[in-house]
């Protein structure tokens, strides 16, 4: 059984009107996004590797091109859907975290929740197990002034968690942390990948891209090389979660927009 | 978005607007001088209103008071020399409206001359007053101690007097002057004794308007009520005033005549009638004014809602003035927000949630400065009306129009920066620093 594609990328190309000039920062990019595999997408500056990023985590549209998240095309889908699909399908780990500060914790963790409509009293469980998971219990009601670094960065891979989405997109998710910490953080994603979840990350740093299976080197808008790196996708899957996982993933991925939602 | 996510919205405003206390009282602050001035405005305009309103009412709503008044052209003759002018009501005037008018039910009389009543050696300048036993009903005076004067009195022109408080504390400096007696000095015909019978208390608004033209400004506390036909038996008609070093002598057989109505609505029909009875045998000359309580009081009234449209004027301006500085801050708060703004987006935050999200913090910081300044504005008024004790009355439209005016504020203000969040650019907004 092979393993569905949770992004197909076709001809992708994304051209900035900047008035007098047009700037192409993708031009012409193909690739597919395996469940369970963790890719890392890398390149200098100016490769596009930003405007990829913003792409792929549905903040952006595409000049030209499709791109479609478990099965959706979401290149030509309004502002309103495109929310809708960040907090349903997307986890975002961001470099410098991005956690909400007046909010604590466990309700920093239930914003994406919040924004389907589900109220933290019926998710409060589900928030706290995920505190849990990234080693938070203990500090459940505070504020991320409160909290350190590493800290911060687990509570917002919790937060990636908690919509139960199709894919984390990481952004430099050790770019602020020390060594140390971003190990730590950088475990918890391995670990998250051998529970079967699909990660995509973006990273200038070699070190971090060699912990995915697969790396993506774009330069000058294109994909320059595309390399395995690990073990083949879903290869040694984790005996323990592999049926249920399975099977609620299947269920997950029938998850389609609500055709009244498209207007 | 369902009910429960604005509770949730409130509940994030909550921890927003704690995060910066300070910023958000500071921005309050307008919204809270604005409804604190329009309630306590309103509630200041009210009682001074009801306050005229009920000395208004104390003349008498079915009554017409009609004062003598010296005419223009004596006014002139009589000054640098000595002259005894004479002017203004009669008795026959009293009995002829009292016979012929319809629906009248009771005139009253009074006449008033200025003098000195003595006790021991206090010595004080007075207000004589010669009226009828029911004049207490007409001026809603309150009997303090002993009676006033009676028909018995009236009839057998006994030497009883009444006095106001004011009165008896000046001359009797505290003792009880039930029983005791006042002189009353009199040039030509010599002092009179007079014995007090009975206190009273004049509701001070209601008959301060009567004497307002008396020039040695004696107030309505100096008074000395007597029988008046023992003031005509006594001291006649003519009044002397050596103030101001001339000698100035009125002849005036009434002071003032007040006519009660059945009804107060045969007031108005009936005032052509009075003019006419009045005018009969005076050729012309203008020597009485009258007095239609009514009239003033729907006058008083117009002026009230004009008084009152005019606070409405100044409290939107303020509450304009604190919706544009709460605007401010707001567009300031979106800017230092913005990267939460795009955090919100990126975790799937639509447009319109966000715009709900900022239009509600924003509405919020309006009414909670309006219950700060409604509370305020309150308690001002409960302070001024209780503590100070000056009529002060607060109107409930006042603390419903603040309230609303307060709300409707904050979503006007609250709009424009709302939207201006909303339309960020995600992406640039996430990379805002």
């Amino acid at each position: 059984m092979s393993a569905r594609p949770i992004i197909e990328i076709k001809g992708l190309t994304k051209v900035y009107d900047l008035g007098q000039v047009k700037v192409p920062a993708l031009r012409g990019i193909d690739f597919k996004v395996l469940e369970g595999s963790y890719t890392a997408i890398m390149g200098p500056s100016g490769s596009g590797k930003s405007t990829l990023l913003n792409i792929l985590g549905c903040l952006d549209r595409p000049t030209d091109g499709s791109y479609l998240i478990g099965g959706d095309d979401v290149s030509t889908m309004s502002d309103r859907q495109l929310s809708r699909i960040r907090g349903e399908r997307i986890g975002f780990i961001f470099q410098s975290y991005n956690l909400i500060q007046q909010l604590d914790v466990i309700e920093n963790i239930h914003v994406p929740l919040f924004y389907q409509g589900k109220d933290i009293d019926e998710y409060r469980n589900h928030c706290e197990k995920l505190a849990e998971l990234v080693g938070l219990s203990d500090r459940m009601d505070h504020r991320p002034m409160q909290l350190s670094g590493g800290q911060q960065q687990r509570v917002a891979v919790a937060r990636s968690l908690v919509n139960e989405p199709l894919m984390l997109l990481a952004d430099e998710p050790t770019g602020n942390l020390d060594s140390q910490t971003g190990e730590d953080i950088l475990e918890m994603l391995d670990k998250l990948h051998g529970e079967g979840r699909t990660i995509v990350m973006v990273t200038h740093d070699d070190e971090v891209a060699e912990r995915a299976e697969r790396v993506i080197h774009l330069k000058d808008g294109l994909i320059d090389r595309d390399i395995c790196v690990g073990k083949p996708v879903m290869a040694t899957p984790v005996k323990a979660n592999e049926a249920d996982e399975g099977e609620s993933k299947k269920v997950r991925f029938r998850v389609k927009l609500n055709r009244e939602e498209k207007d | 978005m369902l009910g429960f996510s604005v509770l949730r919205v409130i509940q994030v405003g909550f921890k927003s607007l704690h995060l910066h206390k300070l910023r958000s009282a500071l921005t309050m602050l307008g919204m809270v001088i604005g409804v604190w001035a329009v309630i306590t405005l309103v509630a200041i305009g009210e009682g001074a209103s009801q306050d005229a309103q009920e000395a208004i009412k104390r003349l008498g709503a079915q009554n017409v008071l009609i004062r003598s008044i010296k005419p223009l052209d004596q006014k002139t003759q009589s000054q640098g020399f000595s002259f005894t002018s004479e002017f203004g009501l009669k008795n026959a005037d009293a009995s002829r409206i009292r016979n012929t008018i319809p629906g009248v039910k009771r005139v009253l009389p009074i006449l008033q001359q200025r003098k000195t009543a003595v006790h021991g050696r206090s010595e004080v300048d007075c207000q004589i007053i010669g009226t009828f036993p029911y004049y207490p009903e007409f001026t809603q005076a309150r009997i303090v101690a002993g009676r006033f004067l009676t028909e018995s009195d009236e009839r057998e022109k006994t030497w009883a007097c009444v006095l106001t408080i004011g009165m008896a504390e000046r001359l009797f400096a505290g003792q009880n002057p039930l029983k005791e007696t006042v002189v009353i000095r009199e040039e030509r015909e010599g002092s009179k004794v007079f014995r007090v019978v009975g206190l009273i208390e004049e509701r001070s608004t209601a008959d301060k308007m009567p004497q307002d033209e008396d020039p040695s400004g004696k107030t309505i506390e100096d008074n000395i009520y007597i029988p008046l036909a023992t003031m005509k038996g006594i001291f006649g008609t003519l009044d002397v005033d050596r103030s101001a070093g001339n000698y100035k002598a009125e002849r005036v057989e009434l002071s003032e005549i007040r006519v009660e109505f059945n009804d107060a609505d045969q007031v108005l029909s009936s005032l052509p009638l009075i003019r006419d009875s009045l005018n009969k045998g005076r050729d012309g000359v203008k020597d009485y004014e009258i007095r239609v309580p009514l009239n003033e009081l729907n006058a008083l009234k117009q002026q009230k809602e004009r008084d009152t449209r005019m606070l409405l004027y100044i409290a939107c301006i303020s509450l304009l003035v604190g919706g544009i500085g709460i605007m401010n801050i707001m567009l300031a708060t979106v800017t230092e927000r913005t990267r939460e703004i795009g955090v919100r987006r990126a975790l799937g935050a639509t447009q319109n949630d966000i715009i709900v999200q900022f239009l509600i913090e924003t509405i919020m910081l309006c009414l909670l400065g309006g219950v700060v300044g409604v509370l305020g504005g309150w308690g001002f008024a409960e302070f001024r009306h209780h503590i100070l004790e000056i009529t002060t009355i607060v109107k409930e439209w006042s603390i419903i129009v603040a309230f609303g005016l307060s709300g409707m504020v904050g979503i006007f203000f609250g709009l424009y920066p709302a939207i201006r969040a909303a339309n960020l650019d995600p992406i640039e907004a996430l990379r805002h620093a």
